[in-house]
C-alpha cells in the first residue's frame, strides 16, 4: 500500500516552527525553535527525506526494498549495505537479549492475526502452521549475507520508525545548532533542551479518551517512545487481545499494558525498551522497574 | 509524569543500551561520547495532571485596622491531594483570633455618650475592661416584664468628637471544610464539600457541589457550583429586638438562623498557549437573620443634630445577590499578568464594581515579585442611614454600617515569593486597604455637620505562606 | 419592587456576560492550543489559584470588611463577619 502523499507543511507554534508531513502511516513532525522559516523548511525536508527513504528501503510492501528483497529471495543468500547490516545485528541481539521474544521473523502472524478492533479471533488451527515459519534461529545470518528458509519473512517494522526518528534528528543537527524534537507519531527526539535550558513538553496522549493528556513529560534531551494498542486490538468475549504478539506461542501478550511509554538516549534504545516491557505481560512493570528504565505505563 | 527514579541499570537495558549506541555510531547516526548523555529532569519534579502528588499549603494573615480598631491574626492549613486519575481531596483548617475595637454604629457627638450592653458572661460577676479604657460594671435597676433579669450590665463610654466604638471584642473562630471530586464517567469531575465553623457567637455550616466538563482538548471548561449554608447567630446578650431602644437586659431570644442557598457558573477557557480567562456568574439567594446583633443606629434630635437614643439595627430578612466576575491571566516571557473585573448587583439595592490587576515578575529561577492593586466601588444599600431623625416614622430598615455605606476602596499590595525547589515556596505578601467615603454628606444636621460620619477603615495587612509539594 | 428591581438590575449583567461569552466564541470553536502547546498553561503560576490560602485571606478581608462576596467560582463565608 502506497503511502498516502499529503503535502507536507510549515507552520508556526509557539516559539517553534512545525514542519509536518505523513510518513509511515502517521503523522511526523520536525520542530525547530526558531523564526526562521527558510531554516525551518530546510530541516523539515531533511527530516522527511530520511524518514520516506527508511520507509521505503525497509518496507516490507515493496519488492524492491531490501527487506522485499530478502523476503522474496525463496532461500538464496542475500548481500545486504552495511546499513541493513547493522540494523540485523542489532535485531539479532535482541533476539538473544529476550530469550526470543523479540524477532523480526514475527510477521508472518500477519496471515492469521487481523487487529481491527472486532471479535475476530483467529481459530487455532490458522495460528499453529505460522509457528514453524517464525524463528530467528532458523535464519542464516554470516554479515553481510542472509538467507531465509521458505516460506519465512523478516519484518522490520518494529525497529524503524525509531531508527528513522534517530537518523532523522542526526540530519536535522547537521544543519542547524537550534533546539530541535523530530517526532514520528509519538516516537520522538530532541538534540538538547530548549533556549535558556527549557526543556520541551510533550504530554502522553491516554488511551481512552482522545485529545485528552494522561501525563505530561518535560525532556531535555534523548528520545521518547511509545509502544499502545489505542486501535490495534481483538475483543471478544470481554477478553481484550493486544496486538503483540508472542513469537514463541504465536498468540498476543496477556494482560499487556494498554500502552508503556519509556525514555532513553535514543528512539531505537526506548522504542525496544517499550515493545519488550509490553512483551512481558502483566510483569511489564516489574520489568521495567528492576531495569531501572524511566517509564510509564498505562493499564 | 510519574516517572521511576533513575536507578542502576538492569542486565537487559544494559546490554540493549550497548546495542542501540554500536547501531547508531556505526550508521553514523550518533557519535559514541554522546550516546550516554541523557537527560530526563534531574529529580521528578512533575506535578501536573497524571501525578499522584500532594501539596500542603500553609499560611499566616495578620490584620491591623487604624486606629485601634479590629486586630485579627489567622492561621490556616490546607492540604490537597491529588490522585492519579484526577481525584482530589481536600481539607482546609483555619482559625483566627480577633480582637480590638469595632464601632457600634452610633453617630460622633460633641457631648460624651455612654452606652449599655449586657454583661459578656450572664451572671458573671467578672469585670470587662480593656486595656484602652474600657467598660465598668453597672447595676441595673429592675425593668417590669423582664425574664431572666441580668442585675448587671457593662457601660462604656466615648469622649467627645469620637467615632464610637466597643473595645471589648475578642472572639476566636476555627473552622473545617472537607472536599472531594473525581471524574465519573464521561464527566470530567464531579465533587462534594462540606464546612463547619464555630466562633463563641456564630456557627457556620456549608455544603457544596460541583460538577465541570472539559472540552475542546481540554481547553474549555464549563462548570456549576451550587452551594448552601446555614448559620447561627447566637450574639452576647442574646438577639435584640429591631429598632429598640439599646440596653444591658438579657433578650429572650438567644439565637437566630440563617440559609443561603446559591449556584456559580463558570466558564474557563485556555484562549492561546499564554491567555487564560475565566468568566463567572453567581447568584445568591438569603434568608433568616441578616442583621448584625451588635450594631446600633443613633437617633438624633432634628435641630441640633445630638444624639437623643440608640436603637438596634434592622435589616431585611431576605437578600438575592448576582455578580459576574471575569478573569484573565496573561504569562509573557518572565513576567505574568493576572486582571479581573467583577460586577455586583443585590436585592438591598446595593451595587459594586471591582478591578483588580497584578503582575508578577520572575527575578531569575529563585525568586519573584508581584505588586498588585485592587479598586472597588460600591454604592449604599438601600436602608443604609448614617443615623435615624428623631420624630420621624421609624422605617422598617435601617443600619448604619459603614459595610453598606457608599464607599471606594484602594488596596495596594506587594508580594514578594522565593521558590526554594520546585517543590517548595515561601512567600511574603504585605497590604494597605483602605476604604474612602463621604463623612460630610450635604444633608448632615446640627452638630453632625462638624463631625465626619464615614466608619470606614484603613488597614495594614500581611501574609506569610509556605508551599509544598510531594509524592 | 423587589421584582422591579431585580429586573432593571438584570440587564446590565446579561449584558455583560453576553458580550464576554460572544467574544469567547472564536476560541470555543476548536481553536485553542494544542496539548502540547500547554507548556505555559502547566506552569503551577497559571493555574487560577495557585496560592488558595492567599485567594481565601484575601476574600476573607473584603468579605468582612465590604457589602459584596464572592464570585470568583467557590463560595465563601462561613464566618460571622458579614
Amino acid at each position: 500500500m502506497p503511502a498516502s502523499a499529503t503535502a507536507s507543511q510549515l507552520s508556526q507554534s509557539g516559539r517553534d516552527m512545525v514542519y509536518a508531513f505523513h510518513a509511515m502511516a502517521t503523522p511526523c513532525e520536525a520542530r525547530v525553535e526558531t523564526d526562521d522559516a527558510a531554516l525551518a523548511g530546510q530541516v523539515g525536508c531533511a527530516v522527511e527525506a530520511e524518514a520516506r527513504r527508511i520507509e521505503s528501503k525497509f518496507s516490507r510492501y515493496r519488492s524492491d526494498s531490501v527487506v522485499g528483497q530478502i523476503n522474496l529471495a525463496e532461500g538464496r543468500l542475500i548481500a545486504v549495505d552495511p546499513e541493513t547490516a547493522h540494523l540485523l545485528d542489532f535485531a539479532a541481539r535482541c533476539f538473544d537479549l529476550s530469550d526470543g521474544l523479540f524477532d523480526i521473523t514475527s510477521g508472518v502472524l500477519r496471515r492469521a492475526w487481523r487487529f481491527d478492533g472486532s471479535d475476530r479471533v483467529p481459530d487455532p488451527s490458522t495460528v499453529e502452521p505460522l509457528r514453524a515459519l517464525i524463528g530467528w534461529d532458523k535464519v542464516t545470518w554470516q554479515p553481510p549475507m542472509i538467507s531465509l528458509p521458505a516460506g519465512m519473512e523478516i519484518d522490520l517494522g518494529g525497529l524503524a520508525k525509531e531508527y528513522a526518528v534517530d537518523k532523522a534528528l542526526a540530519a536535522a543537527r547537521s544543519l542547524t545548532p537550534m533546539p530541535l524534537l523530530v517526532n514520528f507519531g509519538g516516537d520522538l527526539a530532541v538534540s538538547g533542551p530548549r533556549t535558556d535550558g527549557i526543556a520541551w513538553n510533550v504530554a502522553i496522549a491516554s488511551v481512552d479518551r482522545e485529545g485528552d493528556m494522561a501525563g505530561l513529560l518535560e525532556l531535555t534531551s534523548g528520545a521518547l517512545a511509545t509502544s499502545g494498542d489505542a486501535q490495534r486490538f481483538l475483543q471478544r468475549d470481554g477478553v481484550r487481545y493486544s496486538h503483540i504478539l508472542d513469537p514463541r506461542t504465536g498468540w498476543p501478550v496477556r494482560n499487556a499494558p494498554r500502552s508503556v511509554t519509556v525514555a532513553a538516549s535514543s528512539c531505537v534504545e526506548a522504542g525496544l525498551t517499550a515493545t519488550l516491557a509490553m512483551l512481558q505481560g502483566k510483569r511489564a512493570e516489574i520489568f521495567l522497574k528492576r531495569e531501572g528504565a524511566r517509564a510509564w505505563c498505562i493499564r | 509524569m510519574q516517572l521511576k527514579k533513575r536507578k542502576k541499570a538492569g542486565r537487559v537495558r544494559r546490554t540493549l543500551s550497548a546495542a542501540s549506541a554500536t547501531l547508531l555510531v556505526a550508521t553514523g547516526t550518533a557519535a559514541a561520547q554522546d550516546y550516554y548523555g541523557y537527560g530526563l529532569e534531574k529529580r521528578n519534579d512533575n506535578f501536573g495532571p497524571g501525578i499522584a502528588y500532594t501539596q500542603m499549603d500553609s499560611a499566616l494573615l495578620v490584620y491591623q485596622e487604624s486606629g485601634g480598631r479590629v486586630q485579627a491574626t489567622e492561621p490556616s492549613l490546607n492540604l490537597a491531594v491529588h490522585g492519579a486519575t484526577g481525584e482530589q481531596l481536600t481539607v482546609d483548617l483555619i482559625a483566627d483570633a480577633v480582637s480590638g475595637a469595632t464601632p457600634n454604629g452610633a453617630v460622633p457627638s460633641d457631648r460624651i455618650q455612654t452606652f449599655l450592653t449586657p454583661l459578656k458572661a450572664q451572671g458573671s460577676s467578672t469585670t470587662v475592661t480593656s486595656a484602652s479604657g474600657g467598660s465598668t460594671i453597672i447595676q441595673l435597676p429592675p425593668t417590669p416584664g423582664q425574664i431572666a433579669a441580668a442585675a448587671q450590665g457593662r457601660q462604656y463610654t466615648t469622649a467627645a468628637n469620637t467615632l464610637p466604638m466597643d473595645k471589648g471584642f475578642r472572639d476566636h473562630r476555627a473552622g473545617l471544610t472537607l472536599g472531594w471530586s473525581q471524574p465519573i464517567g464521561p464527566i470530567s469531575d464531579v465533587g462534594i464539600s462540606g464546612g463547619y465553623s464555630l466562633e463563641t457567637d456564630y456557627q457556620s455550616i456549608t455544603a457544596g457541589l460541583r460538577t465541570a466538563q472539559n472540552f475542546n482538548s481540554d481547553n474549555t471548561t464549563v462548570s456549576l457550583a451550587l452551594n448552601s449554608e446555614f448559620d447561627t447567630s447566637s450574639p452576647f446578650g442574646g438577639i435584640p429586638t429591631p429598632l429598640t431602644a439599646m440596653n444591658a437586659q438579657w433578650k429572650t431570644v438567644t439565637s437566630r438562623n440563617k440559609t443561603q442557598l446559591g449556584f456559580v457558573l463558570g466558564l474557563t477557557e485556555v484562549v492561546t498557549r499564554n491567555w487564560l480567562m475565566q468568566l463567572n456568574y453567581s447568584y445568591d439567594a438569603q434568608s433568616g437573620y441578616e442583621t448584625d446583633p451588635y450594631r446600633v443606629i443613633s437617633v438624633v434630635d432634628a435641630v441640633s443634630g445630638e444624639p437623643t437614643s440608640t436603637l438596634y439595627e434592622s435589616r431585611p430578612g431576605k437578600r438575592q445577590s448576582q455578580s459576574v466576575y471575569w478573569e484573565n491571566k496573561f504569562e509573557f516571557g518572565p513576567s505574568l499578568t493576572d486582571i479581573s473585573i467583577r460586577y455586583f448587583k443585590d436585592s438591598w439595592h446595593v451595587t459594586s464594581k471591582t478591578a483588580e490587576l497584578s503582575e508578577r515578575i520572575n527575578l531569575g529561577r529563585s525568586m519573584y515579585v508581584e505588586p498588585n492593586v485592587r479598586w472597588y466601588q460600591q454604592s449604599a444599600a438601600d436602608f443604609f442611614q448614617n443615623y435615624l431623625v428623631g420624630g420621624q416614622t421609624l422605617p422598617a430598615y435601617a443600619s448604619s454600617d459603614p459595610r453598606l455605606s457608599k464607599f471606594t476602596g484602594l488596596t495596594y499590595g506587594a508580594k514578594v515569593g522565593f521558590p526554594l525547589s520546585a517543590r517548595t515556596e515561601i512567600y511574603l505578601r504585605g497590604g494597605y486597604y483602605q476604604q474612602t467615603g463621604n463623612g460630610h454628606p450635604a444633608t448632615a444636621i446640627g452638630q453632625l455637620k462638624t463631625q465626619d460620619l464615614f466608619a470606614g477603615n484603613k488597614s495594614v495587612f500581611g501574609l506569610f505562606g509556605f508551599q509544598w509539594k510531594f509524592h | 419592587m423587589k421584582s422591579r428591581t431585580r429586573t432593571r438590575g438584570a440587564r446590565p449583567l446579561l449584558l455583560l456576560l453576553c458580550l464576554s461569552a460572544s467574544g469567547l466564541c472564536a476560541s470555543c470553536s476548536g481553536i485553542g492550543p494544542r496539548p502540547w502547546e500547554k507548556d505555559l498553561m502547566a506552569k503551577p503560576e497559571m493555574a487560577l489559584t495557585p496560592y488558595p490560602l492567599q485567594t481565601a485571606a484575601d476574600e476573607h478581608i473584603y468579605f468582612s470588611k465590604e457589602a459584596s462576596s464572592g464570585g470568583r467560582g467557590f463560595a465563601g463565608g462561613g464566618c460571622g463577619c458579614n
